[in-house]
């Protein structure tokens, strides 16, 4: 097994012992990251407590509202539902990394900021970041795809509108940005 | 925090304030097997999305063995007749499979539709069948396709056998025969109320057998079949073979959202949809195999 903490064993062996607690050691933002953890942290608690992500936010806590999606290997996962020895090795980004380092917004920020894509704004890092994790997919979707992955999300001000439009602005200047102008 | 284990209150409990749990990375199905056995409190986690739900309700893990650096479980194939789908092949996985579209189109369709795009990339067919939740879709998916499903103790269980058999071993792969297989879709319009698989068969006889599923979010789903006596899916009567199938349904069907009455109007309606859909999609390669 993988774990340092626990005996290898085959079957039949000896009970192998689990570990209560934990080394990870992953990628936040691009930054190299090794922590000692409880076996039951969640990623939402290491991030928001432990390497002060509050950009990160917990809401339902079951992975249903998306408010604290991050992506883990360019996949949006709900960080709340995700244990944390889940993202050992792993790449993980959170909406902090967004910016570039001078404080330039990604061109999901300015779109969202561009076409009124926030409301309260609760939920806007979540949007951010599944809109991140759909534009390294697809560049260019279609509204019936931006539909698709939007309603994992929820928007408690009901401004899906202008959350698409956001989404499509962002493909626009993503791509823009990239050299290729539309 | 045990609120909603004894029903003493309505707040439920956080997985952020759950106790520390004895933790298993094993990297080899004889590894899951052997930490099952030597540590009975262990519970199977693969996406997790679902065990952090149960946690929710009250499940409080004191051993997890999780399956995500386990090989072997992810793998598709397609060979001699048999799909066989390892139980860590994700939702994304599965409904963007090649193997599968090519396989049952119509079984990469309806996975491409359940869930959202977090639990898409997360979720595993493993995890949604052991769940053993009314609510998840692959049962009903997997039910009406008579998938067979490989249990690490040795055992091939139906997908309907999931409500009666509770063990806790490892699922291992799913398999779901393709050679006789005529044509599979999936309605799930009227969703969370019902929703209603169909898979077409042609038997020894070469005449058609239907067997479809109905489920909702609320109860177990139903499997019902009918023999149509017919060559090809154009020439089976939808209404009459819609008719024959909703009247299986037990007589205790009704639920919240609707009356018995009501239920099985709704299975009729999307059974007959769904065998017309069949008619249109096979018209053209009713000769071909299913391969």
């Amino acid at each position: 097994m993988s774990d340092p903490d626990t005996e290898t064993s085959v079957a039949g062996a000896p009970a192998p012992r689990g570990a209560l607690d934990i080394s990870i050691e992953f990628s936040l933002n691009g930054e190299k990251q090794n922590c000692r953890i409880d076996s039951n942290a969640v990623l939402l608690d290491v991030l928001r407590e432990n390497l002060g992500c509050r950009g990160v936010r917990g809401s339902c806590e079951r992975g249903v509202c998306g408010a604290c999606t991050v992506l883990v290997d360019d996949v949006p996962v709900a960080s709340c539902s995700t244990f944390a020895f889940a993202v050992d090795g792993a790449s993980v980004e959170t909406v902090e990394g967004l910016a570039a380092a001078d404080g330039t917004l990604s061109p999901q920020q300015r779109a969202f900021a561009e076409c009124g894509g926030y409301q309260c704004g609760f939920c806007t890092s979540g949007m951010l970041m599944l809109t991140t994790g759909l534009l390294r997919r697809e560049p260019r979707p279609d509204r019936g795809t931006i539909r698709d992955w939007i309603s994992s999300n929820t928007c408690r001000c009901t401004g899906y509108e202008m959350i698409m439009e956001s989404v499509e602005r962002a493909a626009e200047l993503t791509a823009a940005q990239d050299g290729d102008r539309v | 925090m045990r609120a909603t284990v004894d029903g003493s209150g309505i707040v439920a409990q956080s997985q952020s304030a759950l106790a520390p749990f004895r933790l298993y990375r094993p990297e080899s199905v004889a590894e899951v097997k052997a930490v099952l056995a030597a540590d009975p409190e262990a519970v199977i986690g693969a996406g997790c999305s679902d065990l952090v739900a149960r946690i929710r309700e009250g499940c409080a893990p004191r051993a997890l063995v999780s399956l995500r650096t386990v090989a072997g479980l992810a793998a598709i194939t397609h060979d001699a007749g048999v799909l066989r789908l390892g139980s860590m092949v994700t939702h994304h996985e599965g409904a963007t499979s090649p193997i599968v579209a090519a396989a049952i189109p119509g079984l990469a369709a309806a996975w491409s539709r359940i869930a959202t795009v977090r639990i898409r990339y997360t979720g595993t067919v493993g995890g949604n069948l052991m769940a053993r939740r009314y609510r998840y879709e692959m049962p009903l998916l997997l039910g009406a396709l008579d998938a067979r499903l490989s249990i690490s103790d040795g055992r091939t269980l139906g997908t309907g056998e999931l409500w009666t058999d509770d063990t806790t071993a490892l699922l291992t792969d799913i398999a779901v025969s393709t050679a006789d297989l005529v044509w599979f879709g999936y309605e799930r319009s009227m969703r969370p109320t019902t929703t209603v698989a169909v898979a077409i068969r042609r038997g020894e006889d070469a005449t058609l057998s239907v067997h479809a599923t109905a489920g909702s979010e609320y109860r177990r789903g139903i499997s019902m079949r009918a023999d149509t006596q017919v060559g090809t899916a154009a020439d089976i009567d939808p209404a009459r073979t819609a008719s024959v199938l909703a009247a299986q349904l037990p007589a205790d069907i009704a639920d919240y959202t609707g009356s018995a009455e009501y239920r099985r109007h709704l299975v009729g309606v999307l059974a007959r949809r769904l065998l017309c859909a069949a008619a249109v999609a096979t018209h053209h390669r009713e000769d071909e195999p299913h391969e």
